[in-house]
């Protein structure tokens, strides 16, 4: 126990925390800002005496200390969730505008249980998380007004940027269990990819194209499964990373094989396919969120500079 | 640039508690379950009959002797029973999910759905139907930015299930009365599903058009 409270005791910049802190709140402001431009908020946020097209779900907290989903109490809400977004991406006015937008965006988005994702839920985790961070003491408008400057390398309390890791690896591995159809799993066809791109529920264009491709797709089913079963290899790739300097052939295995980037690599191509393909909303981007909390400071600062550089 | 105490202070231990709270909170409640997918009406659909028809013939390989009846049987109890002893076991974080929203669900994408459902409005003008929105068709799209967007998307694909047929109705009757008003002409309006197995590699590279059936039809009058 001393040792697993010694581990979640180290400070570092919170640099990985505040990139964090800006891709999550541009999640948010995507998820809402989307149903805005669509004019969906009150076909889907609204009663029906309102001119909602289904009854709401009562029982957010929020929503009955407001008195209600009345238009104004709903419209107030979208507004909070955008502007709490902004404000995170800015990262300005530290937790309290976590906190207003977490309370504002779950409040939002429970009303209609049959028009969100799993994205609503990976936001409302990730806003947790973010709550718990100090995740505007760098590369933000907070920073600035505090130092002078728009990064500070001051360490802080470093354990919420394992929460994160745990929280992404958790939900791929427990999706990629659930994934259990013949098309799936291993000893089938592996056509899982290639009938899921062909449903017009959530795919973009006509895709009965990708017909002439199925033998990517079946490779694609196969990585992608093996790829989310095997998720707590990430997760553990990342500790073996922060804790190179330890002894352990394992860990010197994976961190000479650089398993962490494997992952990394597979995760953002993986999403940017489901991207250009399908529309899930901004699910790929709230995944991607989490990514920057597998590196410590130092190598997101390293990095950057090697960026620049080559820029 | 990490750096650690060698003394830990009871804020030290209080945080380790919490996080170990959390990390037990948030893995139980996303481990596998059926969930939402409890639906015996859900399980009889022809996407789900497959998925027991295949999976089936793979446990009969291994010695076993089930009829995929059995099987679906076998497989209810067992769901029903983790469910039972889920909820018993996720009680007691309850109040810890709701208020901080970490509740956990990432059932996505477990089986390709076959038998897709594609929907459809007509209006019925001078006694003749017309298309007016068809599901990603480039030709008939009234309100097409509503259900393109994925919010949309995910509703109108739990209404092609037979188990929200309720909320189905609810919906035709909305977006039948907004055509009405939108379409002066139109005596009545027609919503529906058009049901079909989706296209095998080899089927859609010969060029084959998928087969189904229309049903579903909710027609709301003026």
């Amino acid at each position: 126990m001393r040792r697993f409270a010694a581990f979640f005791d180290q400070r570092e910049p919170a640099t990985p925390l505040a990139l964090y802190r800006i891709l999550v709140g541009m999640s948010v402001i995507s998820a809402i800002g989307s149903v805005v431009w669509a004019g969906l908020v009150p076909v889907i946020w609204h009663e029906i005496a309102d001119g909602g097209m289904r009854k709401l779900v009562q029982g957010n907290p929020v929503i009955d200390a407001l008195g209600g989903p009345t238009p104004q109490v709903v419209w107030g809400l979208v507004w909070a969730s955008l502007l709490g977004g902004l404000a995170m991406v800015l990262g300005v006015g530290g937790r309290f505008s976590v906190l207003v937008t977490a309370l504002a965006f779950r409040a939002v988005t429970s009303l209609n249980n049959h028009t969100g994702g799993s994205y609503d839920l990976l936001i409302a985790n990730a806003l947790f998380l973010c709550f718990l961070a100090p995740s505007t003491a760098t590369l933000s408008l907070d920073c600035k007004l505090r130092t002078g400057a728009w990064t500070d390398d001051t360490p802080r309390p470093s354990w919420v940027r394992w929460l994160i890791v745990y929280q992404i690896v958790l939900v791929y591995w427990t999706t990629g269990l659930q994934k259990v159809s013949s098309h799936w799993v291993p000893g089938g066809d592996f056509s899982a990819l290639y009938y899921i791109l062909q449903q017009p529920s959530w795919h973009r264009f006509d895709m009965r194209w990708v017909s002439s491709f199925f033998l990517f797709t079946q490779i694609g089913t196969a990585v992608s499964w093996f790829w989310e079963v095997f998720a707590p290899l990430w997760g553990l790739s990342a500790y073996y990373a922060a804790t190179a300097e330890r002894e352990g052939k394992l860990r010197a295995w994976f961190n000479r094989m650089h398993v962490r980037e494997v992952y990394l690599v597979l995760g953002v191509i993986f999403h940017l396919v489901i991207h250009a393909l399908m529309n899930v909303g901004p699910f790929s981007m709230i995944s991607l969120a989490f990514y920057p909390a597998f590196y410590g400071h130092d190598e997101l600062t390293a990095a950057w500079s090697r960026l620049r550089s080559k820029g | 640039m990490t750096t650690s105490r060698s003394d830990l202070g009871p804020w030290a231990w209080a945080r380790a508690a919490f996080i170990a709270f959390h990390l037990t909170a948030i893995t139980l409640m996303a481990l596998p379950a059926p969930g939402g997918g409890m639906s015996r009406t859900a399980w009889k659909t022809p996407t789900v009959q497959a998925e027991f028809r295949a999976w089936t013939g793979r446990v009969n390989a291994m010695g076993m002797d089930y009829t995929p009846a059995e099987f679906e049987d076998t497989l209810w109890d067992l769901a029903s029973g983790l469910m039972k002893a889920r909820s018993k076991v996720l009680a007691p974080f309850g109040t810890y999910y709701r208020y901080t929203g970490t509740a956990q669900s990432w059932r996505m994408f477990v089986a390709p759905h076959r038998f897709p459902a594609r929907l459809e409005f007509r209006i019925e003008e001078n006694g003749k139907w017309r298309t007016i929105y068809a599901t990603r068709s480039p030709d008939f799209r009234w309100h097409a930015e509503h259900f393109d967007h994925d919010r949309m998307r995910s509703a109108v694909f739990r209404y092609a299930w037979p188990h929200y047929a309720a909320h189905y109705n609810r919906f035709s009757e909305y977006y039948g009365r907004m055509a009405l008003r939108e379409f002066p002409e139109a005596t009545a309006f027609e919503s529906r599903f058009f049901a079909y197995r989706t296209l095998s590699p080899e089927e859609a590279a010969s060029g084959m058009d998928p087969d189904g059936n229309y049903g579903s039809s909710r027609v709301i009058r003026r």
